[in-house]
């Protein structure tokens, strides 16, 4: 049986990344999606903050170094396991049972299962699938690709439109502790993008605080309020109740000035939060390797941020924790660079 | 100034557990009922609690905002760090009521009336609320339908399958004597009445330094005045 260097799983912009960069180098590379496409969660996403480059251009950059290396791609095929060869002997090896029951075998394995988005109904208080004007950020980057913001509420007035940061995220009513560190600089970029298409509407963003640490994030928040006009008010909304006209009602305090607010707005927009995915969880569980909400702990985030507990088993991107698309690709070297270590090492 | 205000707010274990890591998202005054209508934001409470400031703390147990909250701990089903304000509230007030903080403020004067009628009508009948000391004099919001209620109490709660101030089974009964011995050192042993009898002297002496007779007028005092600046 065929023994290949690596296998990935996941060709989400991580498994794309570390595809390319280690058969650059020279190694034998399987690469397993589970969806028919290669390039996850990117090919939902019209324009990437903070600068508006196209997904489709970072895709298209992948796609291309994809097509020009020579790697095996498995795309449709969930993985059921994954295990540590049990030959007498080869304990180094890894072993992958694919989506059709059919083994494969390899000298490493790199899990890049990446993230789901939080699901919405889980906050009911916000009426997401109950009240057509309450869409999520991942809806509401669908219609921007798409150049049409639907209005649900039929108000003759320009729409006021609100955007609702930490759905899932900051938040131990859902078990999600963590800040997912992408939905504030994405629900500027959304804002500004909205504001765009709508000139005349009224957009405020409700958050608890800005996180505005990547380069040139500050930057662009500053261009929302000073060029596009949009609001900020700092302040948690409670819940969303629905109006006679089909708008919706949101409840907030505004912290800033000490005084609870309403607010009646023709579209609300969910700032939705990052979890694990499905197969992340899975992986980590099934490997004993979790951190408290199911991504996959590293051996050291410090030193050893691509390693696991397990030998010849590597981690790279959103399948450890919240990462934006330059983290992620950044992420992605690194992983190649220790893996073809690991295998030039013979261990 | 009552020494070791914040050892004892410390000490009690709704404090420890209601309030741990506040990040200022005011989803508590955002959903708070209580809120909406008064002058009166739990978010700022948790801030003044959490401050750790002994003046300001004291200036909350003198003051009104305390005894707006209504205790429905939405607050508590909202916090996404897991806090109960309502809880804080809870502690508040009862340090504000052993302090005797509560006669500086008009709704903390409030708590002799709620003595007076709910606490000692556990101790008298074995009820929070009875008909006998809801009378429709005290109670115009009930509307004259109350007024023909009590005018004929016995003959509607026979109607009603209730057994007005008699012994058996059925609404409104006599709790009897036994019961109401057993209540009585209840609240005897777990310091009910010591607490009653403190709400009772810091207002006697609030009356006294008011210059309103206690035992006739204090009660209607506290229980109708209203400065009409409670509201948002």
């Amino acid at each position: 049986m065929n023994i290949v260097d690596c296998i990935i799983i996941g060709g989400g912009p991580a498994g794309m990344e570390a595809a390319n960069r280690l058969t650059d180098q020279g190694f034998q590379v399987l690469l397993f999606e589970k969806e028919p496409e290669l390039g996850g969660k990117l090919r939902q996403w019209d324009k990437l903050f903070p600068d508006f480059t196209l997904a489709q251009d970072i895709l298209k950059m992948l796609n291309d170094n994809i097509a020009s290396n020579k790697l095996e791609i498995k795309t449709g095929n969930t993985i059921r396991e994954l295990r540590q060869s049990t030959d007498e002997g080869n304990s180094k090896e890894w072993e992958v049972i694919d989506g059709n029951g059919e083994s494969h075998r390899a000298r490493t394995v790199l899990i890049t299962t990446g993230f789901d988005f939080f699901d919405a109904t889980r906050k009911e208080e916000y009426g997401y699938g109950i009240y057509p004007n309450v869409i999520t950020s991942v809806e509401l980057e669908e219609q921007l690709k798409n150049g049409k913001i639907e209005i649900a509420s039929n108000s003759k007035n320009d729409p006021n439109i609100a955007f609702i940061q930490c759905v899932g995220s900051r938040d131990e009513k859902v078990g999600n502790h963590y800040c997912s560190r992408n939905c504030c600089i994405c629900a500027v970029k959304q804002a500004i993008e909205v504001k765009e298409l709508l000139p005349q509407s009224e957009v405020t963003c409700y958050y608890m605080d800005l996180r505005m640490f990547g380069q040139s994030y500050e930057e662009l928040y500053r261009k929302a309020q000073q060029e596009f006009r949009v609001n900020f008010i700092r302040g948690r909304v409670s819940e969303i109740s629905p109006t006679l006209e089909n708008r919706v009602i949101l409840k907030a305090e505004d912290t800033l000035l000490s005084r609870p607010i309403r607010a009646t707005v023709d579209l609300v927009v969910l700032m939705v939060g990052m979890e694990p995915s499905e197969t992340t969880a899975q992986l980590s569980k099934s490997l004993n390797m979790s951190d408290p909400y199911g991504y996959i702990a590293s051996k050291n985030s410090y030193t050893a941020d691509n390693e696991t507990q397990h030998k010849g088993l590597f981690v790279a991107g959103t399948a450890k924790r919240q990462l934006a698309i330059p983290d992620v690709i950044r992420d992605a070297d690194a992983a190649a660079f220790t893996i073809a270590k690991h295998l030039k090492n013979g261990k | 100034m009552i020494e070791n205000i914040l050892d004892r707010l410390k000490a009690d274990i709704r404090f420890q557990e209601g309030l741990t890591s506040c990040m200022n998202c005011g989803i508590c005054t955002a959903i708070c009922p209580a809120a909406e209508f008064y002058k009166y934001d739990p978010r700022v409470i948790c801030n003044i609690v959490q401050s750790r400031n002994i003046n300001e703390i004291e200036q909350l147990l003198k003051g009104d905002e305390i005894w707006y909250c209504g205790q429905c701990m939405s607050c508590k089903t909202r916090c996404p760090r897991g806090n109960a304000v309502g809880m804080v509230i809870t502690v508040l007030r009862k340090l504000s009521q052993e302090t005797g903080y509560f006669v500086e403020s008009e709704k903390g004067r409030q708590q002799f009336a709620i003595e007076k009628a709910v606490g000692q009508n556990i101790i008298n009948q074995g009820y929070c609320v009875h008909p006998d000391i809801a009378t429709y004099e005290n109670h115009p919001e009930q509307g004259p339908v109350w007024k023909w209620y009590l005018d004929n109490i016995e003959e509607l709660s026979t109607k009603m399958g209730a057994i007005y101030k008699q012994r058996g089974a059925g609404a409104l009964r006599d709790v009897g004597e036994e019961n109401l011995d057993e209540i009585k050192k209840i609240f005897e042993v777990t310091g009910g009445m010591a607490f009653y009898d403190n709400i009772e002297q810091a207002s006697q002496k609030a009356a006294e330094e008011l210059g309103v007779d206690f035992q006739e007028e204090y009660f209607m005092k506290v229980y109708s005045e209203n400065s009409g600046n409670h509201n948002r």
